[in-house]
């Protein structure tokens, strides 16, 4: 390659450089803060924590950290009490659920036929991909129309100023 | 007055059936007389349903308990304001307004297509008579809201208290309604094309510039009801993942993913069955919606306690469904058109990916929602499928879609010149990368937040360079520059008038870049606190002293109002206003109905509402809240409404090309296989 | 059209069919059920114990009304249902006092200045207890009042009733425990 063409290519290369750059600063960033992780939680940030995961009984729905109904108050309170008891997360859950059934929690428990709800959107997400890469392999694998060659029909006048018009406001509304 | 409405109800269920009849048989036969007979029908069909509508507001307002709606309804100490507004408060009164917003849609057809119409007129005209023969059928047999007592009451029962608590109630429902209705119009020329055969181009620009005006009331309204959440309810939030307003949002969504897959077709003459696929998906989302709202189904706050008429919606739902994606399937075969793609990376590409991704967040969202009644018709388990679960399963799915309006529109069209794409992602990659280190620096430990803010600065700055691209454009030749270009209007002057459209769409996308930021901030970066202050005491929040002073009472004809009052004060000693949250106590409620307080700012919001007095106003228990980034949301939303509206404005006519728009479709299309391009 | 053409379309017509089909079944099951009522786990286990102090009187623990039937009705002053209802629990308590059934009433998140009323206007015999902070209310997973629980003289839940019990119900759910005895 001449020199001429090493600078077109550089110059071509470069923006893809940057953006390459630009992508890779977010992606690291992401990263640091997926390891990073949460600050530790005070004994309120997790009393909101865990009644954020538990839906308010007389509400519809609210959870129990968003509602402001008296009960769900009270609920707030029973789940201090708990925590400053020892009892776990998963034990103060358990408590809510020996008393009103799974509906108190505000996402359906992993086992069961409940737990497939999990995987739907995973599901959904594939089965799109799927749908997209072959619907974009099917038009990619499709024969493209010819230019009109020397043996198709000649424009006439109008048709060529109506192009010629169609072109000009496509350039304006699409610049490059 | 209620043997007046159920006449007048009667009166127009007849006028639409026979206007069902006419177009049906003249579409059948080809008898024009009959179609514009049919077509004159439906200004007497809005006459008469805004007539009965008008009986309904006059026994509101003039008490007359002898209706059951008035009695269960309206209260003499009712302020007028909200007895004209219980004309939409329960499910009766509501379908009256559902009947007239769908009468005076019919109208606007019968009137826009007075003149010249396609051959699919007739069709899509007796497909909207039969919806509203359906509403009509309802309103005149299940849910009859001129129903009379026997025994009138001497006074009735008034609103429902937290449906006369705020005057956004005036705005919420119509402006739904306007958008939820308005499908109805897409979807009947949608079945007339495929009835008749045609997947031709006129169907497009017939159906894009409606579906348009549609996505904007129905913006707009799903705005309304995200504030009145926020400001009304006193939670503190705006969007609690309520049945109703997930299966609100579905038609949203895919009407979404129509405008942007319609350019793939204006433009390649790509994917026309699918096209009229999504506005007839848009429309049975709408009525199961309708279903889900009205047929007490699943608990929800806006279920409206009617139990007969739930199968009449399931019954109809039915019918839409088999209709509407029968005929997809029995057009399919010979309908589909031969498209081709030079490249994935380009344009046409990511309308595909567009259409993938609102498309998959409508199957999750619709999934979750109906999720616990497939379990409980399994296993007999009650389960709930809450905030939680949607929030964690749709956020990657937006952001996607965030990535995605940020880097699409600098894609080509047939993927021709892509290093140009790259070159004007470097400006928007770049800051997006800045904002992104910058949030994780100051301290945000949530990795969907800091996307989150990243990819709406992505999106905002592309987007704005795009529009400022084409300023720039228009200043090279024209003197004065691009102001110039504006005030002189010429022709030659480019980007601004003549790509509309294009730029309509940015300024949309700029809209939900904020509304983005919004969303990211108000869920993330948010704080509350609960405290129980006596009179006199103070306690510190978000860097503030905020301090209990009172407790003042008011006595309404209707309510009983306990204002509280909090002074804010800055760190620096400075006052900042004062926060009167309130409780009303009205009568027919067993609870009092709290009212919050906001002081709104640019960035933050500071939200106060009382939730329980103690020792007479002595004592109250509040709640306190910072929400950053909730008026971006407001803000956004408002953008992306005016920028769809912008979009949808009739242009100016080109000379030459007349009234039909299809024909200039396809000259451009012309153009390009052509090679011009 | 080819006869694939038929083939494929008849197929597809089949499909949307079937898919609506299901759609409405699924949907035709909801219409069935009030989505508001939800089954309570606690019918069929051990009585959450509790011990509360009576409006006026000492404290009633549940444990040691083991032996009897004991009847647990979750009230307030403001509910207007829980009125409906009182005329029933009362004619119960006069009948069943003294056959080994124990009645009572939980006040549930109100003032003891209105229970107190209450009780006067109303004239309740049966011994009423306070849940200041529902910690019980919550242990019987309550979503609302009126809710009134049957506990077996084992100490076992034999039913829930949601919303105003009615004297028929009751009767009848002590008559076939007393006789089981």
């Amino acid at each position: 390659m001449n020199a001429a063409g090493t600078l077109r290519w550089a110059r071509a290369g470069l923006p893809g450089l940057l953006v390459l750059i630009a992508l890779a600063a977010g992606l690291a960033t992401l990263a640091i803060v997926a390891v990073r992780g949460h600050p530790p939680a005070s004994q309120a940030q997790q009393v909101q924590q865990i009644a954020a995961g538990l839906h308010c009984p007389i509400c519809k729905d609210l959870s129990v950290a968003d509602s402001p109904a008296p009960l769900a108050q009270q609920m707030r309170q029973e789940i201090a009490q708990k925590l400053r008891a020892g009892e776990s997360a998963d034990q103060i859950r358990a408590g809510f659920v020996a008393a009103y059934g799974d509906s108190v929690l505000m996402s359906p428990p992993r086992q069961g036929v409940a737990g497939v709800v999990y995987y739907v959107p995973l599901l959904v997400l594939a089965a799109g991909l799927i749908t997209a890469v072959t619907l974009l392999r099917r038009w990619l694998r499709a024969p493209r129309p010819e230019p009109p060659g020397a043996g198709s029909p000649q424009l006439s006048a109008t048709q060529r100023r109506a192009v010629a018009r169609a072109v000009a406001r496509l350039r304006e509304e699409e610049p490059g | 007055m209620g043997q007046l409405g159920t006449y007048l109800l009667l009166f127009g269920l007849a006028v639409s059936g026979y206007g069902l009849l006419a177009a049906a048989v003249g579409a059948k036969t080809g008898r024009p007389a009959l179609v514009e007979s049919a077509r004159r029908c439906a200004f007497g069909l809005l006459a008469t349903v805004a007539a009965a509508n008008a009986t309904m507001l006059a026994a509101l307002l003039t008490n007359d308990f002898a209706i059951r709606y008035v009695a269960d309804n309206s209260a003499r100490e009712t302020p007028t304001f909200f007895k004209a507004l219980s004309l939409w408060a329960a499910d009766d009164g509501s379908l009256l307004l559902w009947n007239l917003i769908l009468a005076g849609y019919i109208a606007a057809v019968a009137l826009r297509f007075r003149r010249d119409r396609p051959p699919t007129f007739p069709y899509a005209l007796s497909v909207l008579f039969t919806v509203q023969v359906f509403y009509l059928i309802l309103i005149n047999g299940p849910a009859r809201p001129f129903a009379s007592l026997a025994n009138p009451p001497a006074d009735g029962r008034g609103p429902a208290p937290l449906l006369q608590n705020h005057p956004l109630m005036a705005v919420h429902p119509p402006f739904l309604y306007l958008g939820f209705i308005g499908f109805t119009v897409p979807f009947a020329f949608g079945i007339a094309a495929l009835l008749a055969g045609q997947g031709s181009d006129q169907w497009v620009s017939l159906i894009r510039r409606w579906t348009l005006v549609v996505w904007c009331f129905l913006t707009v309204g799903l705005l309304l009801g995200a504030l009145w959440s926020y400001s009304v309810l006193g939670w503190g939030g705006y969007w609690a993942w309520d049945p109703v307003e997930n299966v609100a949002l579905l038609p949203w969504l895919m009407s979404t993913a129509f405008l942007h897959s319609v350019m793939l077709q204006e433009r390649r003459g790509m994917a026309r069955l699918w096209n009229i696929a999504l506005v007839i998906g848009a429309f049975s989302l709408m009525t199961f919606g309708t279903f889900l709202t009205r047929g007490n189904v699943l608990s929800s706050v806006h279920a409206f306690a009617q139990t007969s008429v739930g199968p009449a919606y399931l019954a109809f739902l039915a019918l839409v469904l088999l209709a509407g994606f029968g005929l997809v399937a029995w057009r399919l075969p010979t309908l589909r058109t031969p498209a081709s793609l030079t490249s994935a990376i380009s344009r046409e590409g990511a309308f595909v990916a567009n259409n993938v991704l609102l498309l998959a967040a409508t199957a999750i969202i619709l999934l979750g929602t109906t999720f616990p009644l497939v379990v409980e018709a399994v296993s007999g388990q009650q389960v709930t499928i809450g905030g939680p679960y949607f929030r964690t399963s749709v956020t990657p799915v937006l952001l996607l879609i965030l990535l995605l309006a940020g880097t699409a529109p600098l894609l080509p069209w047939r993927a021709t010149n892509r290093s140009r794409a790259l070159r004007r992602l470097r400006v928007p990659a770049a800051a997006a990368a800045l904002v992104m280190i910058a949030t994780a620096s100051a301290g945000v430990h949530q990795v969907a937040a800091v996307a989150g803010f990243g990819l709406a600065t992505l999106v905002f700055v592309t987007s704005g360079q795009e529009i400022l691209s084409v300023l720039a454009i228009g200043r090279r030749g024209v003197r004065g520059g691009a102001v110039g270009a504006l005030v002189r209007g010429r022709r030659r002057h480019a980007g601004l008038v003549r790509g509309r459209r294009r730029h309509a769409g940015l300024v949309v996308h700029m809209g939900l870049a904020l509304v983005a930021a919004g969303i990211t901030a108000s869920s993330s970066l948010g704080q509350q606190t609960q405290v129980t202050l006596k009179t006199g005491q103070s306690t510190v929040f978000g860097g503030q002293v905020l301090r209990y002073q009172g407790l003042h009472t008011d006595q309404q004809p209707q309510r009983i109002v306990l204002t509280t009052t909090v002074s804010v004060t800055n760190p620096g000693g400075g006052t900042a206003g004062t926060l009167n949250p309130r409780m009303n106590l009205y009568p027919a409620a067993t609870e009092p109905i709290g009212s919050p307080s906001i002081r709104r700012g640019i960035v933050w919001d500071l939200y106060a509402s009382v939730i329980s007095l103690q020792r007479g106003g002595g004592s109250a228990t509040f709640r306190f809240y910072r929400n950053p980034g909730v008026n971006w949301l407001w803000f956004g939303g408002l953008v992306m409404a005016l920028g769809g509206a912008a979009a949808a404005w009739p242009g100016r006519r080109r000379r030459g090309a007349g009234d039909n728009r299809g024909a200039s479709a396809a000259h451009e299309r012309t153009a390009v296989e052509v090679g011009a391009l | 059209m080819t006869r694939q053409m038929t083939r494929r379309r008849t197929r597809l017509l089949a499909g949307v069919v079937a898919v609506v089909a299901v759609i409405v079944a699924l949907l035709t099951t909801g219409l069935g059920k009030d989505p508001s009522v939800i089954a309570s786990p606690l019918v069929g286990r051990a009585a959450p114990n509790f011990t509360l102090p009576q409006l006026d009187g000492p404290p009633v623990t549940l444990s040691k009304l083991r032996g009897q039937v004991v009847v647990i009705n979750f009230w307030a002053s403001w509910c207007t249902e829980c009125q409906v209802e009182q005329a029933a629990l009362d004619q119960t308590w006069r009948q069943f006092q003294d056959s080994g059934v124990v009645m009572v009433g939980v006040n549930f998140e109100d003032s003891t200045g209105a229970a107190r009323d209450y009780i006067r206007t109303d004239n309740v015999t049966y011994p009423v207890v306070e849940d200041t902070n529902s910690r019980t209310a919550l242990a019987y997973g309550l979503r609302g009042v009126p809710e009134t629980f049957v506990v077996s003289q084992t100490g076992r839940i034999v039913n829930r009733v949601i919303g105003p019990v009615d004297a028929a119900t009751l009767t009848s759910e002590i008559n076939s425990m007393l006789a089981s005895a």
